[in-house]
């Protein structure tokens, strides 16, 4: 299935900067997500502060998946971003967004 | 009682074979870092903040408040207090880490203690050592630690930076500030030019016809297409750098007269910044986990060849591919705090993996940078993938590029000191 959607993904430019499906449908596993999240805290900031490097915490999880897909696929543009998110794979993304949603989302 | 101390860490050696076991003869099982700067204090806060108590963390860092070396160069260009870049270890202390303003003197690997200088010693089942750098002898003929104040070098931040500052400052009206770049490896590979960028800023404002000359070792550095670009951009005319070529590897110094010899020309300097060859800090080598001048390490969890209990980060170690940052000394943190931290109360050990992001300033609102991601194999921490800013590029993206380098600073040091 997932192969099938790859595979579909790379045939079809039309649709290439859509996340896969399943980017959606993994359990974020929060233990691994913490770990990983220290690459991301060397720059942002965990309670959400900060001018220059946007906040990460506060999204809901898609919110987050979408963005970190969007970075790997590079149509956002920050090379930095490009590059972690770059080595990311659906589960590593999946983790860091249910870690993150452990620190809180918007109006909670 | 030492005898009593032995047997007991023998047993200690015995459960580490078997997680989750814990060190039952002492209750938690215990971590001594040495040097609490960006590898020491993010290993430390790590350690303590994910293990919740389970782990005795220690701390031992001499200064009760920490100047970082990076963003140091912003104060010399005026962008930034020194206040701005000093930092405190109550945060630290506050989430659990045990802070021992001390300096360590000795390593009894054998009885796993770390001596210290006021007396006494810290018992380690895994001691972690983030010492920065020290200069190697003789590098740099005529120099050595006595004539740090006639010559700075400025790379330990704090009083150092806060002279050479002053320095400039009292140039006389078109006077010479001379640098002596170090040779590789050393710490912060853009810092040496980043640092030039910021003098040259400070004196197009203060001093227009001063001059600045680098006598380089080198025959290249880090992003010195954005820098000479940035150089000819906005400092046209003021530095010159000599390279090997131009005699910039055969340099001695004069503290007293205040000159400096390059290949046979005798430069007078008003102000004159030595920043010789590095090594390890010093515990490293008391430690006996060097080879050479820094530590070989692990790629897996920065453990040190010489013992598995003893782990080396940052600027110290030898490693494989990763600048010597404090980027990478935090990356490299995280990793080892996994480590360190699974091997003592069976946490799940992740695989590891770093990144590292270098900012310079070049001028006002002008930000660069170079970054890379990197793995570990059985030989070194390997590279994957990299970036680095290009010549050419708009102002907006360098300004967002600069204030990128802000919040940066603002993150990492979060993460540092809590």
């Amino acid at each position: 299935m997932r192969a099938a959607l790859i595979a579909g993904l790379l045939a079809a430019p039309a649709w290439a900067e859509d996340p896969p499906e399943v980017l959606f449908q993994i359990e974020g596993d929060v233990e691994y997500g913490t770990y990983l999240a220290g690459e991301c805290t060397g720059c942002h900031k965990p309670d959400g502060g900060g001018d220059g490097i946007p906040a990460i915490t506060g999204w809901d999880q898609e919110t987050f998946r979408y963005v970190m897909h969007d970075y790997r696929a590079k149509t956002l543009k920050n090379p930095t971003m490009q590059m972690i998110a770059g080595r990311l794979g659906d589960d590593e993304i999946a983790a860091l967004s249910a870690y993150f949603e452990t620190l809180g989302t918007e109006g909670n | 009682m030492k005898l009593d101390r032995r047997m007991f860490l023998g047993a200690t050696a015995a459960t580490l074979a078997a997680p989750m076991v814990n060190a039952a003869g002492h209750g938690r099982p215990r971590v001594v870092v040495v040097g609490g700067g960006a590898g020491g204090a993010t290993a430390a806060r790590y350690i303590a903040k994910d293990s919740d108590g389970a782990v005795d963390v220690t701390l031992i860092e001499p200064t009760r408040t920490y100047y970082t070396c990076f963003f140091s160069n912003l104060y010399l260009g005026g962008f930034k207090e020194i206040d701005d870049i000093g930092h405190s270890y109550g945060g630290l202390a506050a989430s659990g880490v045990n802070v021992v303003h001390d300096w360590a003197v000795d390593v009894d690997r054998a009885g796993k203690t770390v001596s210290l200088a006021g007396g006494g010693s810290m018992p380690y089942d895994k001691l972690i050592l983030s010492p920065g750098i020290d200069f190697v002898d003789g590098s740099v003929p005529g120099w050595d630690l006595s004539a740090q104040n006639a010559m700075p070098h400025a790379y330990k931040a704090g009083s150092q930076t806060e002279l050479l500052k002053a320095q400039i400052m009292a140039m006389p009206e078109g006077g010479t500030y001379v640098m002596v770049a170090p040779p590789n490896p050393y710490r912060c590979p853009p810092g040496p030019y980043e640092r030039i960028s910021m003098v040259a800023h400070q004196l197009k404002a203060n001093n227009p016809t001063a001059k600045i000359i680098i006598a380089d070792p080198k025959p290249k550095f880090s992003k010195q297409g954005l820098f000479e670009e940035g150089w000819e951009k906005h400092y046209g005319g003021m530095i010159e750098r000599l390279g090997p070529d131009f005699g910039g590897e055969n340099v001695s110094v004069d503290p007293g007269a205040m000159t400096v010899d390059i290949d046979g020309e005798v430069v007078q300097a008003d102000v004159c910044n030595v920043i010789p060859a590095m090594k390890a800090g010093r515990i490293a080598e008391i430690a006996g986990v060097t080879d050479g001048n820094w530590a070989p390490v692990n790629a897996a969890d920065m453990s040190t060849k010489a013992d598995p209990d003893v782990y080396v980060l940052g600027d110290a170690s030898s490693q494989g591919d990763m600048p010597k940052s404090g980027f990478s000394a935090n990356s490299q943190a995280k990793v080892c705090a996994n480590a360190v931290r699974g091997a003592l109360t069976g946490s799940t050990v992740f695989p590891a993996r770093f990144s590292n992001t270098c900012w310079s300033l070049i001028d006002t609102n002008d930000g660069v940078k170079v970054g890379a991601t990197y793995e570990a194999t059985e030989e070194k921490i390997a590279k994957i993938d990299g970036f680095v800013s290009q010549t050419g590029e708009d102002a907006a993206l360098r300004k967002a590029t600069y204030e990128e380098s802000e919040g940066w600073y603002a993150g990492i040091t979060a993460d540092m000191f809590g």
